[in-house]
């Protein structure tokens, strides 16, 4: 691969991998995690993976916010407004889950005393 | 008269009897009455009408039909009599007990539901009819409350089991030729493959096999018919069980066909010789443990199961004279078995509800009418000449003998001689030796039980005297399956290999009755002593501890105690054990830590994507 | 069309989403005036949705309604199409909705009685928007708005087991969730557009390979949601824990809106077209392993809610299988769960309260102290388990019937074994109903019945349950249409895009 592919590479997938990193990670947290708390930083961090990899679907490189008040820039260079309206419905979702699970662990830990996932097991079978 | 019309009476006057109960039991006992004995009117006008089909109603796109065959009639006629007779019973027998309502409910809504299941023209109202005959069964069963409920379960259970295999033997006939009309679908699968056609037995073979308790799948009858209402398990054994012959009429000689099915399987695994010898173990095994109950109900239960093994042994063996004997055999059975439960009934209604026979006896002087219907009843169920049951077992031994099946005869007679051995129990337990002291006082069963009993018994007599009259119908059920009708008269049966002739029967028999009363007459007067008066030689004995009737057959109950433990019910219980212990394995895939959880999730987007990559699934 | 009348010839679907939306905002001011007017709302909304979506019905058996939002034409623009599925599920909604919202009045007492009422009405406009939307970040929304205000709900009493249940409930859905924004995020990436039928053209021409990974990420996402083996764990939890009322709407809407948008993207996006062996094996396993769990439960709530696990295992055998008929049976059976578990979440919500445990056992001699409810719970399990007359019959009929009609030896045994699971549901429904009936109570026997609000959705569950389980005829046309609308892709298309 030469340099100018591995530029190119480099200014369109990265924030994939960025974004497919953090889901990932956010993932992988949930899954070894045994605190509450840790399992929704997990489920936050994969949120942001997702709405980091939301954006990028719609970013061009070196491309401009798409706003056609200059008639100079094309709309071709213009970056796809389309993500930035879903990711930011997206965030808003996420906060709101957030908000709620940060609730719900303190209703949480007032019942159990514990955020030890693997002692708060009376609902099963 | 149309068939809508009656079943809409049995329906709805089974919720109209419901609702009068609501109001006053007087006039809900009175119409519950009303109403079974318009049915048997009705039934009755229907006489000749064959033929007939009416569509009532379209579901799903299928249309449902309403047809009358002799076998549907006869069948109807049985059902409806002996429902009614049952009910007329209950007036008493229910009276001052809880939920009577419910009780009246579910007695005409079984019987409507049978009368539904014998005129359905098609099989998805066959299938409806027989669903509700099922949760209303269960219902009834388990009225009883206590030990009930278990046996309740026991029935449903294996209730359910039946009807689903009997749903895909359906679906699956629906699926190849379009159409669920019985009749139709007689002229269709004749052209059948004989595998599929074997499918088809199977399956519906299970399903009726369980609803007519054939061993091994048998377990449920004992326990049903001893804890359900006693006038319901007479219903019960009379008629609901035996929806199970006529289920297997249905499908081996009018969907199938008399040809198709005689001719499935090859030289001893032919499919109606294995039925055959199902019967015939039927027959055997649960007439000897019948022996050994000491419960009067679940003793009669047992042989309940044995009498269909007979009927199954007609029908399957699939000449006309074996299926006169099946089909007679279904009817006889019905009487005096209704009568034997209603006997019993009557006594536990004087009693208290007591069943065991160790610690009854001498019921004799008190209660007549009862002795006489047990002493008919058993004299039927062990097939004595002049009573019905005599007719049928004739019908079926000689069929079997004519065909040269020796050992199936033998094995019929076996379990001949354990009925004669059990009933002999029964009978002495219950009615003869002395009296115990708690029952000096007992009073005759009030008149509406005698009524029925009354009837039952002329029955027995009048069908095993005159086995023309219903044999008449029964060459019509025989002609319709495509058999030889056979040469029936009044008295009997004429045919080239002998002939029965309940004439000289009836002479040779009274002959012998009028010698012995002449021998007994001229003899020394006998000496009557008191029925509380246990005789030890002068011992004294311990007032009211003494009783014959303990440990009947003792002796023999040791020796053939070991073997005759019913493996079947042993192996199913363990069945629901291990079924038991899966579904609590299976539960502890949720485990309640949530790390599983999300493992499952990640596993699960992980498994499809592998799939995808290794066969394409998309 | 007009592009934004508000009434066609029926009421405009847009307002089955918005009306509800808007008292759900508006609640918190009407509950400064009274807090009794309050939990009459959702009875008000619902019953002019249930007439809006019945009003809709001749129309939509003719010709898909489709309605731009803001008038931008697809697929540039938010669409709503109300074809015969989504009108079907709206009725059910709306039907469902109503008659747990009466049921609530009497029921919900306790807690912030308020926010109870937004979040009802926030979870079933979550339900109602995702199954009329066209648009697939819509539905993501949609879903959202269900699932949060699900996952609140089953906390509500902020008892130890509703807490735990939702934050189980939570974690589980919003990984789905992700997984499912994921999925929509890549299909956006491959063919930029989020229209359903936009997608669905372009689909069809595209490479099977690339288009697999967003779908394998839709399906586990929704699936969770749709309580697929094994993505289901959370439905016990939380059925079992939410109040009686929640339960209905959670095991009768909830998972249900889940599993059509399986369906709907399986069928309408992905063309899928032939029927699915992995999800006719995924059916019967999810129906297995759901009656088996169901079997050995001795907490009634816990168990009716395994017996959902079960029914939705029958619902993804039924489309899984792909014909007319089966996806027909499917929707049908739907239908009869919500009725019939809906039905049975009520009565046991009452019957909880009297006696005061959600043990079996300690409901014995129910049937004397609280006859009416007795009996509606008697005929809800009945039809859950199929028995004729009652509308879980025909449903199972049809899809049975569909299964076998595939005529091979494989499909038999599949049907066989999905009986099987039958058999095993029969015998701990009947197992309760003996406990209720046949058991005698040792407590006190006075009759106790459920209140009169509690007892006419009930009532009218049970009338409805009787009369399309004698005359499925009602239903058959319309789940007839929506089946071919779900199988027909085309249509789909055409009907959308023009």
């Amino acid at each position: 691969m030469d340099i100018q592919g591995v530029i190119h590479f480099m200014q369109n997938y990265t924030y994939y991998i960025g974004a497919f990193g953090l889901i990932f990670i956010g993932l992988f947290i949930m899954l070894v995690k045994r605190n509450l708390i840790k399992v929704i930083l997990g489920l936050s961090i994969l949120e942001t993976g997702v709405n980091l990899f939301l954006v990028s679907v719609g970013y061009i490189s070196k491309g401009t916010a798409p706003i056609f008040s200059n008639a100079s820039i094309e709309g071709k260079s213009m970056v796809d407004p389309v993500p930035q309206a879903l990711v930011l419905t997206a965030i808003v979702i996420g906060v709101a889950v957030l908000a709620l699970a940060l609730s719900l662990a303190v209703r949480l830990y007032q019942h159990y005393g514990t955020l030890d996932l693997r002692q708060i097991r009376e609902q099963r079978w | 008269m149309s068939l809508e019309l009656l079943l809409a009476a049995a329906f709805g006057g089974s919720l109209l009897t419901y609702l009068l109960g609501k109001i006053s039991s007087g006039l809900r006992d009175g119409f519950a009455v009303f109403v079974s004995v318009i049915l048997v009117a009705m039934i009755a006008g229907l006489y000749g009408k064959i033929g007939a089909v009416t569509s009532y109603y379209h579901f799903m796109g299928l249309e449902l039909t309403l047809r009358i065959s002799p076998l549907s009639w006869f069948f109807a006629m049985a059902v409806s009599t002996l429902g009614a007779l049952s009910v007329i019973f209950s007036l008493s027998y229910m009276r001052d007990r809880e939920r009577t309502d419910f009780y009246y409910l579910m007695m005409l809504l079984i019987n409507a539901s049978m009368l539904g299941i014998v005129f359905s023209g098609d099989l998805v109202s066959f299938f409806i009819f027989w669903e509700m005959m099922s949760w209303s069964t269960f219902l009834l069963i388990s009225y009883n409350r206590g030990s009930a409920l278990a046996a309740g379960m026991k029935y449903i259970v294996f209730s359910i089991i039946g009807s689903m295999a009997m749903l895909i033997g359906m679906l699956s006939l629906y699926a190849v030729y379009q159409t669920v009309n019985i009749y139709m679908l007689s002229n269709l699968v004749s052209s059948a493959s004989p595998g599929y056609l074997l499918f088809l037995l199977i399956v519906f073979g299970t399903a009726f096999a369980i609803k007519n308790a054939i061993m091994p799948l048998h377990t449920w009858l004992p326990d049903a018919y001893a804890e359900a209402p006693s006038p319901f398990t007479a219903v019960l054994s009379g008629m609901l069980t035996r929806m199970g012959v006529y289920g297997f009429l249905m499908i081996m000689y009018v969907i199938i066909g008399s040809v198709q099915t005689l001719n499935m399987g090859y030289g001893l695994l032919k499919f109606n010789y294995i039925l055959a010898w199902l019967g015939a173990v039927t027959i055997v095994i649960p007439t000897f443990i019948a022996m050994l109950q000491n419960d009067a109900k679940k003793l009669l239960a047992w042989h309940g199961i044995g009498q269909g093994g007979y009927m199954v042994l007609g029908i399957a063996y699939g000449t006309n004279l074996g299926l006169a004997g099946g089909i007679f055999h279904t009817l006889n059975h019905a009487i005096y078995i209704v009568l034997l439960f209603m006997s019993v009934a009557a006594v536990q209604y004087r009693t208290g509800g007591e069943r065991d026979l160790n610690s009854m006896g001498g019921l004799i002087k008190k209660m007549p009418i009862a002795f006489i219907g047990a002493l008919f009843g058993i004299s039927g169920l062990i097939g004595l000449p002049l009573t019905n049951g005599f007719v049928s077992k004739w019908l079926i031994y000689k069929t079997l003998i004519l065909n040269g099946s020796p050992f199936l005869a033998f094995t019929a007679l076996i379990g001949t001689w354990g009925t004669i051995l059990s009933v002999y129990k029964f009978l002495h337990n219950l009615f003869l030796g002395q009296l115990p002291e708690k029952y000096k006082d007992i009073k005759k069963s009030p008149v509406n039980m005698q009524i029925p009993i009354v009837i039952l018994s002329l029955t027995i007599l009048l069908f095993g005297i005159l086995p023309g009259l219903p044999l008449k119908v029964i060459n019509s059920i025989i002609a319709s399956f495509g058999f030889k009708s056979l040469n029936v008269t009044l008295w009997g049966i004429v045919s080239e290999t002998g002939s029965l002739n309940t004439i000289n029967l009836f002479a040779a028999i009274l002959t012998g009755c009028v010698i012995i009363w002449l021998i007994l007459k001229t003899g020394p007067k006998s000496v009557s002593a008191s029925q509380e008066n246990t005789y030890a030689a002068g011992a004294s004995i311990p007032e009211g501890k003494y009783h014959y009737t303990v440990d009947f057959y003792n002796p023999f109950y040791r020796m053939i105690k070991p073997y005759l433990k019913d493996f079947m019910d042993i192996f199913y219980f363990k069945l629901a054990g291990w079924t038991q212990t899966l579904c609590n394995i299976v539960r502890k895939t949720y485990t309640g830590y949530v790390g599983h959880y999300v493992t499952y999730i990640v596993l699960f987007l992980a498994v499809l994507i592998f799939m995808q990559l290794k066969w394409s699934l998309w | 069309m007009n592009d934004f009348g508000l009434f066609l010839n029926g009421i405009n679907p847009v307002l089955f989403i918005v009306v509800p939306l808007g008292f759900a905002f508006g609640i918190p001011l009407l509950g400064m005036i009274s807090k009794k007017i309050v939990k009459w709302v959702p009875v008000f909304v619902y019953s002019f949705v249930l007439v809006g979506a019945l009003s809709n019905i001749p129309d939509v058996l003719d010709k898909p309604i489709i309605i731009q939002i803001g008038g931008f034409v697809p697929p540039f623009g938010i669409n709503l199409v109300a074809g015969p599925v989504g009108i079907l599920f709206s009725a059910l909604i709306a039907f469902a909705g109503l008659m747990v919202s009466i049921y609530a009045v009497v029921y919900i007492k306790e807690g912030p009685e308020v926010r109870y009422h937004i979040l009802y009405l926030l979870l079933l406009t979550g339900a109602m928007g995702v199954v009329l939307t066209g648009d697939i970040f819509n539905l993501f929304v949609f879903f959202e708005i269900l699932c949060i205000s699900s996952y609140t709900l089953v906390g509500y009493f902020g008892n130890k087991s509703g807490i735990e249940s939702a934050v189980k409930y939570l974690i589980q859905g919003a990984i789905g969730s992700s997984l499912l924004l994921i999925g929509i995020g890549l299909l956006y990436g491959l063919f930029g557009t989020l229209n359903m039928a936009d997608l669905a053209r372009q689909i069809s021409s595209a490479d099977p390979v690339t288009v697999f990974i967003p779908m394998a990420l839709m399906i586990t996402g929704l699936g969770v949601e749709a309580a697929l083996f094994p993505l289901n764990a959370w439905l016990p939890d939380a059925h079992s824990s939410a109040p009686s009322s929640i339960s209905a709407i959670l095991s009768g809407i909830a998972i249900e809106v889940g599993l059509y948008a399986v369906i709907r993207i399986l069928f309408t996006i992905f063309g899928i077209s032939d029927f699915i062996m992995f999800f006719v094996f995924l059916g019967v396993l999810t129906l297995l392993i759901g009656e088996m769990c169901a079997f050995s439960q001795n907490n009634i709530k816990r168990m009716l809610a395994y017996s959902s696990i079960g029914q939705i295992g029958l619902m993804v055998f039924a489309f899984a299988i792909a014909t007319s008929h089966a996806v027909a049976g499917g929707l049908f059976q739907m239908i009869s769960h919500t009725l019939g578990k809906g039905l049975l979440f009520m009565a046991a919500g009452y019957m909880i309260i009297r006696s005061g445990s959600m043990k079996t056992a300690s409901f014995e001699g129910m049937g004397k102290r609280m006859p009416l409810t007795c009996v509606a719970f008697t005929i809800g399990a009945f039809s859950i388990v199929g028995l004729p007359p009652f509308i879980g019959f025909p449903s199972k009929f049809l899809i049975i019937q569909s299964a076998l009609a595939k005529g091979t030896v494989l499909f038999t045994i599949l049907t066989g074994l999905v009986l099987m699971g039958t058999v095993i549901e029969g015998a701990y429904f009947f197992r309760i109903v003996q406990v209720i009936y046949f058991k005698k109570g040792n407590g006190d026997s006075e009759r106790n019945e459920a209140p009169i609000a509690a007892l006419i959705p009930m009532f009218l569950f049970t009338a409805v349950i009787i009369i399309i389980g004698i005359y499925p005829k009602f239903v058959l046309g319309i789940l007839d249409s929506a089946a071919s609308e779900l199988l027909n892709q085309i249509d789909y298309i055409r009907s959308v895009l023009g």
